[in-house]
């Protein structure tokens, strides 16, 4: 597909992308955000970068939830910004990777009428960073039923899997929306070598996902053919026969067999057969995901990567601010907040 | 008023009385057996439910640290809307049991803990801080179902023990002393009454 475009115009996107990146919030702060109360944090994201997300949602929402639905809103509206002043190849591959935020909203949308929640309630969870416009995901919140919501995604990528819902519970759906995304982004990655090094950081994202399915779905005894039906193929580590391999393992022996793999040196002080919680692996894991992002970042100035750098970045600062805000609120240890961010 | 003055002193009262006073005596023995396996009872659900109060107030912390984090992690947006894949709420059935003729409640309940699988969201999309957090909460659910049950059985027990020493103290010290006097007035009387046919047979003769 990234054969049809044959002249990528990194230059400007990156020259855009670099702009933004020097907006964003430095990682020297987040140790002086932690220290502040929670009115000084909120003082301080009211007068930053988020200053008109904020205003602009104080009628709807008030105290931490503004800022939450804030920052999701500003996440949402610096991707589309991406995919506005992008063109050609890129342009292509950021839309396949911010299909994510289609899948998430399309999710959300569905749980929303399977669940029976207002389209007040719906929209209130959805993120406009996709493909999908803001206007679109109101559309399809005002549907009557999942039919009419599947329905209307008629001329979308995400059609053909949604027609195979039967109704009763969305994990199966959900999970194909899930690999649909990832399984496009694969097959949109060309071969330059900026674009290598983007296929192998989509490959990473997608062995921490199986590693991470792995160790909750053995640790709550799922069956291994299940397992095996759940996992995404295409990893770089995890081959399909890894994969048969480890889903056929229990909990103990799936700790035990996975030292071979570059992972382990991230997770291996965390992780036991008699571990009680998962949320350490999940937080080692997409630390290893963001130092990989980070090491590649610089290698190729007029490529994909400079963009990949941005999203993350914005997207890790968002999450940051988030997690103090919240952790600050929900009085939380801030050993606990500290261990979460992404510094 | 005295019990003299409502009483008619005639030996069919007195039989009366003597019956009445022996269904109080033993209805007193048995009201006494009845409180005294009652406060075993009790004693017996009262270690119960000091554990279970403990058991709870311990879930209720892991729960509430664990939605805790998962919303600061994920966001309330992200916990918010993997919410909604579950709509099913768990099923409660109240039956009831007999403890020493005190109904107590016996209350089931299905559906409470799930298998990850069984929560209706993706596994993908989602992470084990959101397992943990739902997981944390059914544990608590069912916690709370266990001391709904065991807290009921001991206010019910309760409020029955209270109603039968009251109904012991009443027999006691109350009912049996005063139909025991009313029985003495009668024997009295009669007695009584029978001197005075006789002193009177007596005269009638002289």
């Amino acid at each position: 597909m990234c054969g049809l475009f044959k002249t990528p115009a990194y230059a400007y996107i990156t020259a855009r992308v670099r702009a933004r990146k020097r907006k964003l919030i430095p990682k020297e702060t987040y140790p002086k955000l932690l220290n502040m109360q929670l009115p000084e944090i909120i003082r301080f994201i009211e007068e930053s970068e988020y200053k008109k997300d904020v205003d602009e949602l104080s009628a709807k929402f008030k105290s931490i939830d503004l800022l939450e639905h804030a920052l999701g809103r500003s996440l949402g509206a610096s991707y589309r910004k991406l995919m506005d002043i992008s063109r050609g190849e890129v342009n292509y591959l950021i839309t396949e990777y911010m299909r994510r935020w289609d899948v998430w909203n399309i999710k959300t949308v569905i749980r929303g009428k399977y669940y029976g929640a207002s389209e007040e309630e719906i929209l209130n969870c959805v993120v406009s960073a996709g493909e999908l416009h803001y206007p679109e995901l109101e559309l399809m919140a005002k549907k009557e039923s999942i039919g009419d919501v599947i329905a209307s995604l008629e001329h979308t990528p995400y059609y053909p899997v949604l027609t195979k819902y039967e109704g009763g519970m969305l994990n199966k759906i959900e999970d194909e929306l899930d690999r649909l995304s990832y399984t496009r982004l694969l097959d949109a990655v060309g071969g330059s070598p900026g674009e290598k090094f983007f296929l192998k950081f989509i490959q990473t994202e997608i062995d921490i996902k199986n590693l991470k399915m792995l160790f909750r779905l053995k640790k709550a005894g799922v069956e291994r053919e299940y397992v095996q039906n759940i996992l995404i193929t295409g990893g770089l580590e995890l081959k399909e026969s890894d994969l048969t391999r480890l889903s056929g393992l229990s909990f103990s022996e799936l700790v035990h067999s996975l030292d071979g793999y570059s992972y382990w040196r991230s997770i291996s002080d965390v992780v036991s057969d008699q571990m009680t919680t998962l949320m350490d692996v999940d937080t080692k894991l997409d630390a290893h995901l963001m130092n990989y992002a980070s090491q590649i970042s610089h290698y190729y100035p007029l490529s994909i990567l400079p963009v990949l750098d941005y999203i993350l970045s914005k997207k890790i600062e968002v999450d940051n601010l988030r997690v103090i805000a919240r952790g600050k609120e929900l009085k939380l240890a801030d050993e606990i907040i500290r261990s979460h961010l992404v510094m | 008023m005295a019990i003299k003055d409502t009483i008619k002193p005639t030996r069919s009262e007195l039989i009366g009385l003597k019956k009445k006073i022996k269904l109080s005596e033993s209805g007193h023995k048995l009201l006494k057996m009845k409180r005294d396996g009652l406060i075993i009872e009790l004693f017996d659900i009262l270690n119960k439910a000091k554990n279970v109060r403990s058991e709870v107030e311990k879930d209720y912390e892991i729960a509430q640290q664990n939605l805790n984090i998962a919303k600061a992690i994920e966001g309330v947006v992200a916990v918010k809307s993997t919410a909604f894949a579950l709509k099913d709420a768990p099923v409660i059935t109240l039956e009831s049991k007999n403890v020493m003729g005190v109904v107590v409640p016996r209350i089931k309940s299905t559906s409470v803990k799930k298998n990850i699988i069984e929560r209706g969201y993706g596994i993908i999309g989602t992470s084990s801080r959101i397992d943990e957090a739902a997981d944390a909460y059914e544990n608590l659910v069912e916690k709370i179902i266990i001391a709904a049950e065991i807290e009921t059985t001991m206010k019910k027990l309760l409020d029955d023990i209270e109603k039968t020493k009251r109904r012991v103290n009443a027999l006691e010290f109350k009912v049996i002393p005063e139909l025991s006097e009313a029985m003495d007035f009668i024997m009295l009387r009669l007695e009584e009454m029978e001197r005075e046919e006789t002193f009177r047979l007596k005269k009638i003769k002289s």
